[in-house]
């Protein structure tokens, strides 16, 4: 019997495309995370321009910072840390890891598809509080706000890589992440208000959500970078490469 | 056993396989090979290290040592032109949950390196009769379309060994036929199929030879009627068989009659 053709090991180029191509459409057919894409975000916008109260939150910069910075980390650990968890439970990366496609490429998939819906997410705050607010950016200010974004987005999807390498079970997960997402949206909301004490706006500031909001809000009015802003980013660099770790390090592909 | 033949003609060959989950050593010194064309069936009651084996076969985890060569690659070294060269069928599977079975289809053929056009995708489909559920997603197939759309996966690249994990468990006996006519119309075209089953039906039907695995070991190891004829006059055997010895009584001898978890 004639031995068949041998098969040739598959480009990463065509492995990528395939992967993206399909996590993109699970991506668009998911429409929780769509609502939380375009609809969550503007309306948080309004809630904070028209609530009086909210203007104690601080600045405006501030507050479109803060808007980011919620539809971030929802996306972050409420979709993607979910998601993940959820695919693992069922075999789906299993399956994928059986083909050539080297494993990473199939976390990479997930967390550019992750990065492209955060982006998204910039675009509709920042064309909202446009349209609804009259906050126009310089060139410069936009250009910065979006690499701040994807640099910042790195610190929450890594407490969501984190969150999926530390618990196995979809369903702790699923229980977890909220728990997770809430106090690290309150510290960051309240990174610029001392209502409630100086120690507590220090840690606040210096937490993960402050952090990523006090660069973000820093990136909206370059004028206002200040060197709080630089150790901003320096926090949320370090916030990402520790999670990052723990979420690698600990990760399983499978649950059983 | 059996691993002296000639390398050229060997689609599948595992030497002394260990494979370790922290203290438990689920696969213990495992040897076996399959020839071009030829169909082997695992056998072994839950827990006796098929699917253990399977998975270091498949990449899936890492064996403490052993040689796999799938087609003379070494899979342990390059996992990723052995994998290329494998069609996989896992015991429980899933694939993403939005995407409808055409698109699942082009995702896996992408992820080979083929590029199918969405006739090939309908083609492939019609082949396996599930042409009419391409729009469904594969959680709103039967299970034996389940099964089918699973092994047109693991066939899409035509791959020149299968590996498949309890396909037919689960099926009624007409999908578990129509299941065996797609494995062997897959042997017919030259490939190689390495399979677990806990059906002594399916081991007879299909597999031309078989290896009845305990406690991560192979304890023997035959064709089915090979293995009936060496093992008849077991004391273990005869104890359990009711007239004529069967692979089933053969199964038992070996691996004893307590229910495993």
């Amino acid at each position: 019997m004639d031995r068949l053709p041998r098969v040739a090991a598959p480009s990463l180029q065509g492995t990528l495309k395939a992967l993206l191509r399909a996590d993109f459409t699970v991506q668009l057919r998911n429409v929780r995370a769509l609502i939380l894409n375009f609809v969550m975000p503007v309306v948080l916008l309004f809630g904070l321009f028209y609530n009086k109260r909210a203007s104690q939150l601080g600045t405006v910069d501030f507050r479109v910072a803060v808007v980011l910075m919620t539809g971030m980390l929802t996306l972050s650990i409420l979709i993607y840390s979910i998601t993940i968890a959820r695919d693992r439970e069922r075999g789906v990366f299993q399956r994928l890891r059986a083909t050539p496609a080297p494993s990473w490429t199939i976390m990479v998939s997930r967390l550019a598809v992750q990065q492209v819906a955060i982006l998204v997410l910039a675009v509709v705050v920042l064309l909202a509080a446009r349209v609804l607010e009259n906050i126009t950016l310089s060139p410069e200010a936009y250009a910065l706000t979006f690499v701040v974004v994807l640099l910042s987005s790195a610190t929450f999807l890594g407490i969501g890589q984190a969150l999926v390498g530390l618990v196995k079970s979809a369903d702790t997960v699923n229980a977890v992440a909220p728990l997770t997402y809430l106090p690290v949206l309150a510290l960051g909301l309240f990174g610029h208000v001392t209502t409630f004490g100086d120690t507590f706006e220090t840690i606040a500031r210096w937490s993960p959500g402050g952090a990523v909001a006090s660069l973000l809000s820093g990136a909206l009015q370059p004028s206002s970078w200040t060197s709080d802003t630089w150790w901003s980013l320096g926090a949320s660099i370090a916030y990402a490469v520790v999670f990052a770790v723990i979420g690698i390090r600990w990760f399983k592909w499978s649950t059983t | 056993m059996g691993t002296d033949m000639p390398a050229a003609h060997v689609a599948l060959l595992v030497r002394d396989l260990q494979v370790s989950y922290g203290a438990t050593r689920a696969v213990q010194g495992v040897s076996l090979q399959i020839s071009d064309g030829e169909i082997f069936g695992l056998l072994g009651p839950n827990g006796a290290g098929k699917t253990s084996t399977l998975s270091a076969i498949e990449g899936l985890v890492r064996p403490d040592s052993g040689t796999i060569l799938i087609g003379g690659i070494d899979a342990r070294a390059n996992p990723t032109s052995a994998k290329a060269r494998i069609g996989v069928q896992l015991q429980s599977t899933s694939f993403h949950a939005s995407l409808n079975i055409g698109e699942i289809i082009w995702l896996y053929g992408g992820l080979y390196g083929l590029s199918l056009t969405k006739a090939k995708v309908l083609d492939l489909l019609r082949d396996m009769r599930l042409d009419q559920e391409a729009s469904k997603r594969f959680s709103q197939l039967s299970g034996g379309q389940q099964k089918r759309l699973s092994l047109l996966i693991a066939t899409v690249h035509e791959p020149e060994l299968v590996l498949l994990d309890e396909p037919t468990a689960g099926l009624d006996p007409q999908a578990r036929r129509q299941l065996w006519d797609r494995i062997d119309a897959i042997r017919k075209t030259g490939r190689s199929i390495l399979l677990t089953t806990h059906s002594m039906e399916e081991a007879q039907s299909v597999c031309d030879r078989v290896a009845i695995m305990d406690h991560g070991r192979i304890l023997t190891e035959d064709t089915p009627a090979g293995l009936i004829e060496k093992h008849k006059d077991d004391s273990s055997v005869r104890a359990v068989a009711r007239g004529q010895v069967t692979l089933d009584d053969v199964f038992i001898g070996l691996t004893g009659s307590d229910v495993r978890e």
